[in-house]
């Protein structure tokens, strides 16, 4: 063990290293967590987009018209028709025995009545259990329903003499023009990866310092031979030169190998990135003088990240969230900062509208420093 | 017996004089249930702001602003120039711009076909997929009304009107989840994921309990009765809150229910079987606390990804189907919709518990595991 004279800043910087390093718990959650999740969570979304959603059909008509409409909508690349059944309630045994997510009925008389110049009703069912097979059916089943409705229209018009072109045109009087932005591919991993990445590395972080302080607080050692301020700095310095990497890896690597869009340049995700670093490790600095258990820190968090994935806007709009979550929430280092990266790099907004979350994480920065100040002198001081 | 029973009371004491595992029998879960429902209460996405950029000012363009204003999802926001309306966009203060052409109206009663364009943002896929419905929707029922005009004046009777311009008509049925709501769709899957992150949780403490700082086993009686003590315990325990949080959902919020819950408590018994077995194997693999935590937090933190609720299981690429296979959680979830959406008799879910079968594997493994764990020498006292 050094003494205060010949311990530097370096050497405290290497000290606390070599001390989360040679943690089997701190490195496992720290490189093994990182990388593992990197690979793990998005690992179901790979394939983006649902599509080829089963379908069954209940034909109750057998017309020409009714086995277009089935194979148009077989055609479309979200559905797939598995088969047709005699009745509703066999579609509906289909569907709960999971062979089926969807069903579509055309009704008896489908054909006739509409040569007649009657209307029909199309009925479109899919499994809202599951949202995202919910939405691809209906969508694939509308727009095929919409394609067939607009056929026999045309061929009503042509018989009634009207020119083809302008029958065309007064069928399509006004263009609407429906395009996704930011996300162009409608994709899952573009909508996950990012906010879920900057939440790994905010509990990641919290986790490696909570456990690399509550196992130090009841012996003695290197932290005990320096002040808190040089202590706080030191862990600091430490923790970010670590995190400079895996920030890298993660919105370096991960989101360009994920197709995640990127907007901003470098330069300024760095300059985002540095308070929002710094404002985690410390505000895990501060958390860590609460624990003297070195298990307990993972518990805290791991039950707190998923109300913060979910308050943070990403996933669940945050006009939608109630008010007072909201507020409470502000003090989370990853909530402004995941919102802020969103702007930033997927929207394209430029810096100064989103220099006030930038602002909001120097203060939570400060803040916790203090707290970490007040919390880590404690501690020393009691194990002096 | 009696020793069985004394076992018990001395996993009693030992619950009681841990404030931590205190907390997380008692009102840790309450809390964080009662908070993740709170957060997604508003159940429907309601009142999104979208912004409306007006070039053309007319009657026409005025009517479908009120026809988006008449949608309970839509908010609009009028802006007089795109630039801003765009920078609302990238700031997320939107999550759509719709734009009214200039000449919209002159456009379409002289023939021509305007277009209408309109962005959605879909970063945020949820409400982006959501909102590109609805405006579709809202725009394209205030277009058929104009439409409708313009065929009176060609002289088409009015009673035909409604059939000239929509043949075909769709009824769209989620099944299931009539109003695809987000509270039955989403929070049953978020609280069994955080369910089992606390049957984890407590199961590891309990049993690290039993452990040496040397990853010895303290003195006592044999290996397998303790377990059978905790297991005796804890089972009842975690089945209170899983019943908690059905009857908050099925009883208390009145959400619908088509089968019995008494079966999802056997499901859910059954979960938590598969989840101790896990968590003995992690345990006699790690032999110390903070590692068991930690590599316990790794493997079940994205449990809620895998579920398939979100994402559908079938889409998943097959490593992911694999390691799902693995969650206990996926399949109690499956067994879940399959009752509460589907109505499943017992037969059906006696067929979905085989599924389970993969984890009695673990109990060969854990016997030849446990060979190794010997009762540690006296010397060595137990870390607080």
């Amino acid at each position: 063990m050094k003494s205060v004279q010949t311990m530097t800043f370096w050497q405290l910087v290497l000290s606390e290293l070599k001390a989360i390093v040679s943690d089997k718990a701190i490195a496992v959650t720290l490189f093994g967590g990182v990388l593992f999740y990197s690979v793990l969570y998005p690992l179901p979304y790979l394939h983006q987009v649902p599509t080829e959603q089963q379908l069954v059909v209940v034909d109750l008509d057998h017309s020409s018209l009714s086995r277009r409409l089935i194979r148009h909508a077989d055609a479309s690349p979200k559905i797939s028709v598995i088969g047709q059944v005699g009745s509703i309630t066999d579609a509906k045994s289909w569907i709960e025995s999971g062979r089926a997510h969807g069903l579509l009925v055309i009704p008896e008389g489908f054909r006739r009545d509409l040569l007649l110049g009657k209307g029909v009703t199309l009925s479109y069912g899919g499994d809202a259990s599951y949202f995202l097979i919910y939405s691809a059916v209906a969508e694939g089943l509308v727009t095929a329903g919409m394609d067939a409705g607009k056929q026999v229209q045309l061929l009503g018009m042509l018989a009634k003499g009207e020119a083809p072109e302008q029958a065309a045109q007064s069928l399509n009087s006004v263009k609407v023009n429906s395009v996704p932005a930011f996300n162009p591919s409608l994709g899952y991993t573009p909508y996950v990866v990012p906010g879920l990445f900057l939440l790994i590395l905010h509990q990641t972080l919290l986790i490696g310092t909570g456990i690399l302080g509550a196992g130090q607080w009841k012996a003695r050692g290197y932290w005990s031979e320096v002040s808190p301020l040089q202590l706080i700095s030191g862990r600091i310095s430490a923790f970010m030169l670590i995190y400079l990497f895996f920030s890298s890896f993660y919105v370096g690597f991960c989101f360009y190998w994920y197709q995640v869009s990127i907007q901003a340049s470098l330069g300024l995700v760095a300059l985002f990135l540095l308070p929002f670093l710094l404002a985690t490790s410390v505000a895990g600095i501060a958390l860590s003088c609460l624990f003297v258990r070195r298990d307990l820190p993972t518990q805290v968090l791991l039950l707190a990240s998923m109300p913060i994935m979910f308050v943070s806007g990403f996933v669940w709009p945050i006009a939608l969230i109630p008010e007072p979550l909201i507020w409470v929430s502000q003090a989370i280092p990853a909530v402004p900062a995941i919102m802020g990266m969103l702007e930033l790099n997927q929207m394209g907004a430029s810096w100064s509208s989103i220099m006030p979350k930038w602002l909001q994480l120097w203060s939570l920065f400060a803040v916790f420093f203090l707290l970490a100040l007040y919390g880590v002198s404690k501690r020393l001081k009691e194990s002096r | 017996m009696s020793g069985l029973i004394a076992l018990i009371k001395r996993e009693l004491h030992a619950l009681w004089r841990s404030p931590w595992q205190l907390a997380l029998v008692s009102y840790i879960p309450i809390l964080s249930i009662l908070c993740l429902w709170w957060l997604f209460s508003a159940g429907l996405p309601r009142q999104l702001p979208v912004a409306i950029v007006d070039h053309d000012n007319s009657q026409l363009s005025r009517m479908l602003g009120r026809k988006l204003q008449a949608n309970p999802v839509i908010s609009p926001q009028s802006f007089v120039d795109l630039s801003s309306a765009v920078t609302a966009m990238k700031q997320a203060e939107v999550y759509g711009i719709i734009v009214f052409p200039y000449e919209l109206k002159r456009d379409l009663v002289t023939g021509h076909s305007p277009t209408i364009d309109i962005r959605y943002n879909s970063q945020f896929l949820l409400v982006g997929k959501l909102l590109s419905s609805q405006i579709q929707m809202t725009l394209g029922a205030g277009l058929l009304e104009v439409a409708g005009g313009k065929l009176l004046l060609q002289g088409v009777p009015e009673s035909t009107i409604s059939v000239h311009l929509s043949p075909v008509k769709s009824q769209t049925t989620a099944l299931f989840n009539r109003n695809n709501n987000y509270v039955g769709f989403l929070v049953p899957p978020v609280l069994v994921a955080l369910w089992q992150l606390l049957a984890m949780l407590i199961f590891s403490n309990s049993l690290s309990r039993e452990l040496t700082c040397e990853g010895g086993l303290v003195p006592g009686a044999g290996v397998w009765s303790r377990v059978l003590a905790k297991v005796v315990l804890f089972t009842p325990i975690l089945l209170i809150h899983g019943g908690f949080i059905l009857a908050l959902l099925y009883l208390y919020l009145g959400l619908p229910a088509a089968g019995s819950l008494a079966l999802l408590m056997l499901a859910q018994f059954v979960m938590l079987l598969a989840v101790w077995l896990l968590v003995l194997l992690v345990f006699f693999i790690m032999r110390d606390s903070a590692r068991i935590v930690s590599f316990g937090t790794a493997m079940f933190a994205p449990a809620f990804a895998f579920m398939g609720i979100t994402f559908p299981v079938h889409e998943m690429p097959l490593v992911a189907q694999w390691w799902r296979l693995i969650m206990p959680s996926s399949h109690y979830v499956d067994s879940h919709v399959s009752i509460i959406s589907y109505g499943a008799p017992w037969q059906t879910i006696a067929l979905q518990l085989t599924s389970y079968w993969g984890f009695l594997l673990i109990i060969p493994v854990l016997v030849l595991l446990s060979r190794r764990l010997d009762i540690a020498s006296p010397s060595c006292e137990k870390i607080a």
